[in-house]
Formats: structure tokens, C-alpha cells, sequence
């Protein structure tokens, strides 16, 4: 036995992608027994932004995990306004490995997503909020600090506010210096919060 | 005696800093991973495993729950795990035990607390 | 006479433009290194200025300018046996893992991407004929990609500087290698043979769609190039190229925990490495 080549590639004909890869034919493998043709299906959608309701809908059902991921990389790559809006709903997922994936893939979709932070942001659910400001982490977009210094001086829940202080000690401007220090008088009893608004104060003077 | 070693799993460096500090003041020595799969990294990379593993839920690419329930997998020596959160919901509780979880504890996390549960479940931190 | 002035405009019009591409990012940083190829590429495409150029990458239907400048852009280093404690790893841990639990005469196939000049596949050819006893009893397939057309050529050639052979004990470049004329070793046509070369570019779903069925995948110094979501449409790419149960080794400075959550983490002796899980 020995390094050898083969003559031919291996034949994709006989795998899972054999049927047919137009809209319909995806929207139907979508649902197929078998999870490699359903993570096929979900990555060939890729290219056709109108398979998103589909998409969506798959994913309230889907119970595999590896299928879920291509489901949600195919939706950061259609980037729409309607694959963020099924995003958000994962966020309310039982599911933390959901809730976590649906946050990666809206950082990477900052125009979708500037849209819908603001009600992110005041949703009744404390973790919702939370989940918007971990988004903010490292969405691209000019408005982030703006956002992050709104939570600070509103929110009345105290793992929303350190969480935004967390973030504002990475990409803090003296703009947020007087709202950080508001901040630890409202929690003056909250060790945490003390310090981790020490921390921000002092990253942002160091590289101010 | 050598010091106890903890590892604090967070993606937030700030919570990282901070239960660094209040664990090394109690005389433990403490290391940091970022998600699951850091922390699964580091647990596996050791000579000589971690006492403790305090674990935050939310994190990118590996939630705790994800860590716990694989590190229970590995063959290494299986030592006790703190969960940490900010979510305080039922369901939660109940799958952070499931995977493997000694306590359940809400943040934010008085020094105290923090210290009195570490030292529970191993010991005092080694003298300095 | 090409009017060389690119602006700052330009340069994030043409980063994501050539992200998109590629899923290669250029930071502010990198601007001059930027700069300076593209203005090479205008001069060598007599288009005069950035925007004639634009048009020409974005709209020429061959796509060959659009390689040029790939070819000019990629940072190609490479050497014999580097990182080899995955090569160890490879041989001690991961193959005979592997033939555990494949049907005898099956073959084992591995693809390194990206292979760069070559120096990782012929290095991994070299490793399985020095320390794998296998091989007297296992076909295994060494398929190299990249998406560099000029490094593809290059690595056909298996011509190499005394520099990407440093590493090499002297048995092994004696053994494989001839000194050429020049300084340079020529490997030997046994390894040129065996070892497959192709044209890929990981970003582009039609040329990764045949690359199925793997049982390890090399990809190493790659993805610390990409943004978050690159390295995410990579680990979905590699995640459907391998075998159940089959392997990922990355770069020593790249670590999964920053690049996906859909392999598993294994502790073997000589190195961590990354696994698809056997069942979906
Ligand atoms: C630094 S070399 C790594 C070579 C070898 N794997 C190693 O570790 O020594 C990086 C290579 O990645 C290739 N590359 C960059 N973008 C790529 C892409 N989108 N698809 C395939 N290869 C790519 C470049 O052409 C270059 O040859």
C-alpha cells in the first residue's frame, strides 16, 4: 500500500446533495429525515434571500445542532431585516447554545441589526437586554457607545448595567466618563459594580 | 502545601478580573479561559488538573452548560464546578445540575460569597 | 501614465470588495502593503487609475485580473516540518485511531489547505513513509490546496531554498531530496507524484463542494487572516469535508475556541486536536 491519487474526485452525485437545488427542491430537503441533506439544504440557501420565512420556520423545529449552525450562518449571510427578526426569536431560546449562536451571528450584521437594538435594548426580559448589549460587543457600527451610555444611566437592572460597563471599558470615550461615575452611585452597595466601573474609568483615561 | 487552582471561565474580561482578584486574595491561584472550548483546552492541556471550575452560562462558541457536560466526558480527574449567572430562571438551574454543576449562583457574587462557596467545596486556598 | 493616488475611500472599497472574495481582511495597518500591489496592478493592466482598475476586477467575467491580485496579496510563508509535533501526533495518535475503526484496504484521505508551495503535504507524505508502519497496509490519499494559482505551480515544482529545508535532518533531505546547482533541493519524484495539487478557494462554495469525505484535514496558519465570520463559513466548510469522526489540526496560534463550536475537542499526547463528532 502506498501514497496514491485517485483518478477522480469523489462523486458528489451519490451524497446528499444529489436532488435539486433550486428553491423548492431546498425548501424540501429542508426538511428531510436525514440531518446532512437538511445542513446542505440550509447552506445552499445561502443564495436565495427569499428562502428566509423557510429557513426560519426550520429552525422553531430543528433538534439538531450542526443543522441549527448552518441554518444561522446562512441566515448572517442573507443579512436581511427578516433574518434578523428570526434571530431575535433565538434569543428567547431555552436553549443557551441557541441564544449564544443567534448573538454571534448578529454582530456580524450591523445594518440589520441597528435597526431592532433599540428595542433589544428596552425589552422586558433583563436577559434580552443583556443579549443586546453582548451584540454590541463587536457589531461595527458608530452608534454602539451612544447605546451602551443609554443603558448605563437608564436600566434599572444591575447585570445589564455591568455588562455594558464590561463592554464600555473596551471601546469607552471620555463621552462616557460622567455616566460611569452616575452609575456607581446609583449601585453604591454593589461590590462588582464598584469595580468594574474602576476598571472602565481607568482604561478610558489610559488611553485617553 | 501547594495552592488550590481554580479556573474561571467567562467571556467577559472585566468578571474575569474580578474573580481573579477575590480569589487570589483568599490565597488561590486562579486561571482564565474565554468559552467552553477554551476551557476545555486548558483543562485537557494541564499536567496537574484544576480543583474548581467557575463557570459563567452565556458565552460565544461554548456555553457552560456545553463545557460541563463535555468536561464530564474527558478522561481527566473530574473536579467540582461553580455555575455562575446572571439569569435566574428556573430551567436553568435545573440543566446547570444536569450537566454537572455543584452550586447554581446568581450574579452578581459578593467576595464573600464567592469565598465561602470556593471553600466549601475545596478548602481554604494554600498559605502564602 | 497611471495616476497613482489611491484614497482612503478606495482602500475600504476595494478591502470589501477583496473580503468578500476571499474572506481576507486588511486592517488600516495594512494599507500601504495594500496600496502599493494594487498600483502595481494598474501599471501591469494599463488601466490607468483605481477606478478603471475596480471595474476591471469586479466586472472582467475570466476572473484572471481578480487572481493576479490574489496571487499578489496572499502572504505565502511556509518550511518543511513546521509545527511537526501535529506530524508526530498524526502518526502515533490520529491514524492509528482511525484505522481502528475503518474497513481494511479502505483509503484514508487528507487534505491540506492551505498547502501553500507545498512544504505541509510533502511533509506529511514524508512523515506517513518515515514513521507510519502503516502504510504497508493502508492507501492513503494526500490531496493540497490553495487558492494561490503562481504558489500551486511553484509546489508542483517541489523545487525548495536550503532556508524551507532547514528543519530537515540531513538522512531525510540525502534520502528525498536532490541538491540542485543553484543551493536548491529538488524532492523527489515519488512525493511530486503522489501528492495531489489543486486550485481552491475556500470562500467559494463551488470549488469546496467536491471535497468530501475526509478523514483529517490540515488547516494551519489560514484562519488567523479572517474575521469572525470568515472563520465561521470555514468551519462550516471543513465541517462537511470530513468524515464522521474525522479530524481538524489548526496552526499552533489558532484555536478553535475562537472559531467555532461544531468540533470536539481531543486530548491526544503529543497535541490537541479537533474532531467531528461521529454522529450528527
Ligand atoms: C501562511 S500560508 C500557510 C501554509 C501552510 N499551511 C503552513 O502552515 O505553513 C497561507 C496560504 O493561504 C492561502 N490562502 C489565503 N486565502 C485563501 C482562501 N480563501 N482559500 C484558500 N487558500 C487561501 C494563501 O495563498 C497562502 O498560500
Amino acid at each position: 500500500m502506498a501514497i496514491v491519487k485517485q483518478r477522480q474526485a469523489s462523486p458528489i452525485s451519490q451524497d446528499e446533495r444529489r436532488h435539486i437545488r433550486d428553491l423548492t427542491g431546498l425548501i424540501e430537503q429542508l426538511s428531510d429525515p436525514n440531518p446532512i441533506a437538511r445542513r446542505w439544504a440550509a447552506r445552499d440557501m445561502a443564495n436565495y434571500p427569499d428562502s428566509v420565512s423557510a429557513l426560519a420556520g426550520q429552525l422553531d423545529r430543528e433538534t439538531n445542532g450542526t443543522v441549527r449552525e448552518a441554518i444561522l450562518t446562512t441566515l448572517m449571510l442573507i443579512g436581511n431585516t427578516d433574518a434578523v427578526s428570526a434571530l431575535v426569536r433565538c434569543l428567547r431560546s431555552e436553549d443557551a447554545a441557541l441564544r449564544n449562536d443567534a448573538i454571534e451571528v448578529m454582530k456580524n450584521m450591523p445594518d440589520a441589526v441597528s435597526m431592532i437594538i433599540r428595542d433589544l435594548l428596552r425589552d422586558p426580559d433583563p436577559d434580552v437586554r443583556i443579549f443586546a448589549v453582548n451584540i454590541l460587543e463587536s457589531l461595527r457600527h458608530p452608534d454602539v457607545q451612544k447605546w451602551l451610555i443609554e443603558v448605563i444611566s437608564n436600566d434599572k437592572d444591575i447585570n445589564v448595567c455591568s455588562t455594558a460597563v464590561d463592554l464600555l471599558a473596551e471601546v469607552g470615550t471620555e463621552d462616557a466618563l460622567s455616566a460611569l461615575e452616575a452609575l456607581k452611585g446609583r449601585f453604591s452597595e454593589e461590590p462588582y459594580i464598584a469595580f468594574s466601573v474602576d476598571v472602565a474609568l481607568k482604561r478610558i483615561k489610559d488611553n485617553g | 502545601m501547594s495552592k488550590k487552582r481554580v479556573l474561571v471561565i467567562d467571556d467577559s474580561a472585566t468578571v474575569r478580573m474580578y474573580h481573579r482578584s477575590v480569589l487570589e486574595a483568599a490565597g488561590y491561584e486562579v486561571s482564565e479561559a474565554i468559552n467552553g472550548i477554551e476551557a476545555l483546552e486548558k483543562a485537557l492541556a494541564v499536567q496537574e488538573p484544576f480543583d474548581l471550575y467557575i463557570v459563567d452560562i452565556n458565552m460565544p462558541k461554548m456555553d457552560g452548560y456545553s463545557f460541563l457536560r463535555q468536561l464530564r466526558q474527558q478522561p481527566i480527574p473530574q473536579v467540582p464546578a461553580i455555575v455562575v449567572s446572571t439569569e435566574s430562571k428556573t430551567h436553568d438551574k435545573a440543566q446547570a445540575y444536569e450537566a454537572g454543576a455543584n452550586f447554581y449562583l446568581v450574579k452578581p457574587i459578593r467576595p464573600d460569597d464567592l469565598v465561602a462557596y470556593v471553600c466549601l467545596l475545596i478548602g481554604q486556598g494554600g498559605h502564602q | 501614465m497611471a495616476d497613482n493616488s489611491i484614497t482612503y475611500e478606495d482602500f475600504v472599497k476595494f478591502r470589501e470588495f477583496f473580503y468578500r472574495k476571499t474572506g481576507i481582511y486588511f486592517e488600516d495597518s495594512k494599507r500601504y502593503f495594500v496600496d502599493k500591489r494594487i498600483l502595481e496592478r494598474i501599471e501591469a493592466t494599463n488601466t490607468g487609475n483605481f477606478r478603471g482598475y475596480f471595474n476591471l476586477l469586479r466586472f472582467q467575467a475570466s476572473g484572471d485580473e481578480l487572481q493576479h491580485l490574489i496571487n499578489a496579496m496572499t502572504v505565502n510563508e511556509t518550511y518543511f516540518f513546521r509545527e511537526e509535533y501535529q506530524f508526530n501526533c498524526l502518526v502515533n495518535s490520529i491514524l492509528p485511531y482511525i484505522t481502528k475503526t475503518k474497513t481494511p484496504g479502505s483509503l484514508i484521505r487528507i487534505w491540506s489547505i492551505p498547502s501553500s508551495s507545498g512544504e505541509e503535504p510533502y511533509s506529511i507524505a514524508i512523515y506517513l513513509t518515515e514513521y507510519w508502519t502503516g502504510l504497508k497496509d493502508w492507501d492513503v490519499e494526500i490531496i493540497a490546496s490553495d487558492i494561490d494559482t503562481n504558489i500551486l505551480k511553484k509546489a508542483k515544482e517541489g523545487r525548495y531554498s536550503p532556508r524551507s529545508v532547514q528543519y530537515l535532518s540531513e538522512g531525510i533531505l540525502k534520502k528525498y531530496f536532490k541538491p540542485l546547482p543553484d543551493g536548491d533541493y529538488q524532492i523527489s519524484d515519488d512525493f511530486r507524484q503522489a501528492v495531489e495539487f489543486t486550485h481552491v478557494n475556500l470562500f467559494n462554495l463551488t470549488d469546496t463542494k467536491p471535497y468530501r469525505h475526509f478523514d483529517v484535514i490540515f488547516c494551519r496558519n489560514l484562519l488567523i487572516y479572517f474575521d469572525d465570520q470568515s472563520r465561521r463559513q470555514a468551519a462550516e466548510v471543513f465541517f462537511d469535508a470530513l468524515r464522521p469522526g474525522g479530524f481538524i489540526c489548526l496552526g499552533h496560534s489558532e484555536s478553535m475556541s475562537r472559531i467555532s463550536s461544531l468540533f470536539k475537542v481531543r486530548k491526544f499526547p503529543e497535541a490537541i486536536v479537533y474532531q467531528k463528532p461521529e454522529e450528527l
